[in-house]
């Protein structure tokens, strides 16, 4: 009897767990359907127009509806989501490089200051975003570089590379050593050995790390708000700048989206590494 | 005739945590033969992960010599040392199949496609494995993880083979079946085994030449039957099987034995080569050289370990000093507590360590 109790209780606080989670979620992507577009929270019907506004489908001539204040054109969405991309895609791999590498020569060598090194490397993750943000700017504008897509993939990577650092880290250490002993014994170089044992062996990390750098890059506001110039506007910077003149209609469709792209890539993700253990 | 694997005057030093330095390898000779199962046996610590990691290459040593076939190894990275090796993990790829791990030595080499399937077929064959060849490691017991292991390391066939604690992971059957196997296997491959152990069992069992070490240096080799009957000093012969030693003093000579007596009085008779009288001596007596009726130990059996075909028995001499083990055969009337009983042995049977 207590048991089922029990279990009934488990399962009411799992429920309103999941709840607690995805509510939020579910709300904007139902508003985003909502043909309401003075308040959000009242059901007015069900309508796609706010997709078709964002995607440049929409009846344009109507450009001097109340709509056209919060996007003032289709092209600077797809521009802030281009943007948003490039700087994700060339961070991910420019971190997922460095940041393996780091995690292998730390691991497999022992050189002076490698205590310091690994410390270091932890320090810009704990770093508040805001500060980092700050500090990168500053730099920046000392150096004289241009505020540009450059500085924002600059600016990723110095706190990435630790992500994926860390994730490829844990990875390295539960790894047999006496697997790349193994390889050398039976003859293989030491760049043999790094491509047909090292590298599959660590591929669900190395891709957990890179899928986590992407997901963080394609995220980050705090940090890109201070070092993105004019004309590298990424997307939750564009978002931002959306909401400081409103919550409107159109921003729960873009959320909607990037919940639908999200759960895209993890999934993509999840079936990689299933495929791995196979 | 020259050994195919000759080390000269090894060393190898290690920083301990507290800054001082350890000795892990003090000045090791040994020669291998072209066709000898030569087991490196100790406690652990004593250098034979040292040494074998030595002529593996993944070691370097700080001073002395490792040559194989005459050629110094001493410059040689571990992946260009004509040797291959078994791990105690295996260290098998997961993320390929059995028979591409088998083939490892052989991908790398870039053999011809041919040449690849008839060795790769041949190493699995040997270790019986055939048909296993398209699984993946984690899909095989740990009796034929060992054997994937072993036929990765033989399909190059190399001249010598080194095996690090390769049987540890196995429960006790299917070791003592894997002894027998190796020991077939090397025969029939007609190449030297290097194989590390602590289990003095296992050494016996399979070995040409046992070199027991201790503290970075050989204390004794030689064949099982000589280490286990002849064994130099106190350590080899408490390490090396069960024994009892007893510290006397020569009383006298009478022809060819000598009798000792112990400091508790209980006398023993010994081989007299090179004992004198007055001096004092270790003798080792295994278990297994009593009989329980018609000697002149008298004592109590004191306890009784029943062993399934043998009974162990621990008897107290009458004399006093240490109890006395024996091993006796398990048959009816076996002798309970507190009989009493008097050991006799053959005094040719005592051995007198050269070392106290």
């Amino acid at each position: 009897m207590q048991s089922r109790l029990g279990w009934a209780v488990l399962t009411i606080v799992a429920v309103l767990f999941f709840v607690f989670i995805y509510a939020p979620l579910l709300v904007i992507v139902v508003t985003s359907f909502n043909a309401n577009p003075v308040n959000m929270l009242i059901w007015d019907g069900f309508t796609l127009d706010w997709y078709r506004g964002l995607l440049g489908l929409g009846e344009r001539a109507t450009d001097v509806s109340n709509r056209a204040l919060y996007i003032e054109s289709t092209d600077q969405l797809l521009a802030a989501v281009r943007n948003s991309l490039t700087v994700a895609a060339a961070t991910t791999a420019i971190s997922t490089v460095v940041g393996t590498a780091t995690a292998l020569a730390l691991a497999r060598h022992r050189f002076k200051g490698r205590g310091v090194y690994s410390g270091g490397l932890l320090l810009p993750m704990m770093m508040p975003d805001i500060v980092l943000g700050i500090g990168l700017l500053i730099f920046f504008v000392t150096i004289g570089m241009q505020l540009s897509l450059l500085t924002i993939i600059i600016g990723h990577c110095t706190f990435l590379i630790s992500y994926v650092y860390l994730i490829v880290q844990a990875r390295l250490a539960g790894l047999d050593p006496a697997l790349e002993e193994a390889s050398a014994d039976l003859g293989a170089s030491e760049w043999t050995t790094f491509r047909k044992v090292l590298l599959p062996q660590l591929a669900p990390g190395i891709l957990g790390g890179a899928l986590l750098a992407f997901v963080i890059s394609m995220d980050d506001l705090v940090i890109t708000y201070f070092i993105a110039g004019t004309g590298s506007t990424t997307l939750p910077v564009y978002i931002f700048g959306m909401i400081r003149r409103g919550v409107k209609p159109e921003i729960n469709a873009i959320a909607t989206m990037i919940i639908l792209a999200s759960i895209l890539i993890a999934a993509l993700g999840l079936w990689l590494r299933s495929r791995k253990t196979d | 005739m020259t050994a195919l694997l000759e080390i000269r005057g090894a060393r190898r030093r290690f920083a301990t945590p507290e800054g001082g330095h350890i000795a892990a390898l003090d000045g090791v000779d040994l020669d291998v033969g072209g066709n000898e199962f030569v087991t490196l046996l100790g406690p652990s610590g004593c250098g034979k992960t040292t040494l074998l990691r030595a002529i593996s290459g993944f070691e370097q040593l700080d001073g002395g010599s490792v040559r194989l076939d005459g050629a110094d190894l001493g410059a040689l990275p571990p992946f260009r040392r004509p040797l291959n090796t078994v791990f105690q993990s295996y260290a098998l790829f997961g993320h390929m199949t059995v028979a591409r791990n088998v083939g490892y030595a052989l991908e790398v080499r870039g053999v011809d496609r041919a040449t690849y399937e008839r060795e790769v077929g041949q190493a699995l064959e040997k270790v019986g494995l055939s048909g296993m060849g398209a699984r993946k490691p984690s899909q095989l017991s740990g009796g034929q993880r060992q054997r994937v292991a072993l036929a990765r390391a033989i399909v190059a066939k190399p001249r010598l083979l080194l095996l690090d604690e390769p049987l540890s992971a196995l429960d006790r059957n299917l070791r003592q079946q894997m002894q027998l196997e190796l020991k077939d296997l090397q025969h029939r491959l007609g190449i030297a085994f290097v194989f590390v152990t602590h289990d003095q069992e296992e050494a016996l069992t399979m070995s040409d030449r046992v070199v027991l070490m201790r503290a970075g240096r050989i204390e004794q080799q030689g064949s099982p039957r000589d280490i286990y009957r002849r064994p130099r000093s106190r350590f080899v012969a408490e390490f090396i099987g069960e024994t009892n030693l007893f510290s006397i003093t020569v009383e006298r000579i009478e022809g060819g034995l000598a009798v000792g007596r112990t400091a508790q009085g209980l006398a023993l008779w010994l081989p007299a080569a090179g004992l004198r009288p007055g001096q004092s001596a270790v003798a080792a007596l295994r278990p297994a050289d009593f009989t329980l009726e018609d000697g002149d130990i008298a004592g109590q059996v004191s306890r009784s370990v029943y062993l399934g075909s043998d009974l162990h028995l621990f008897v107290r001499p009458n004399a006093g000093g240490p109890e006395i083990r024996v091993t006796a055969r398990d048959r009816a009337g076996a002798p309970e507590v507190g009989t009493p009983v008097s050991l006799g042995y053959d005094p040719a049977a005592a051995h007198v360590l050269e070392e106290a």
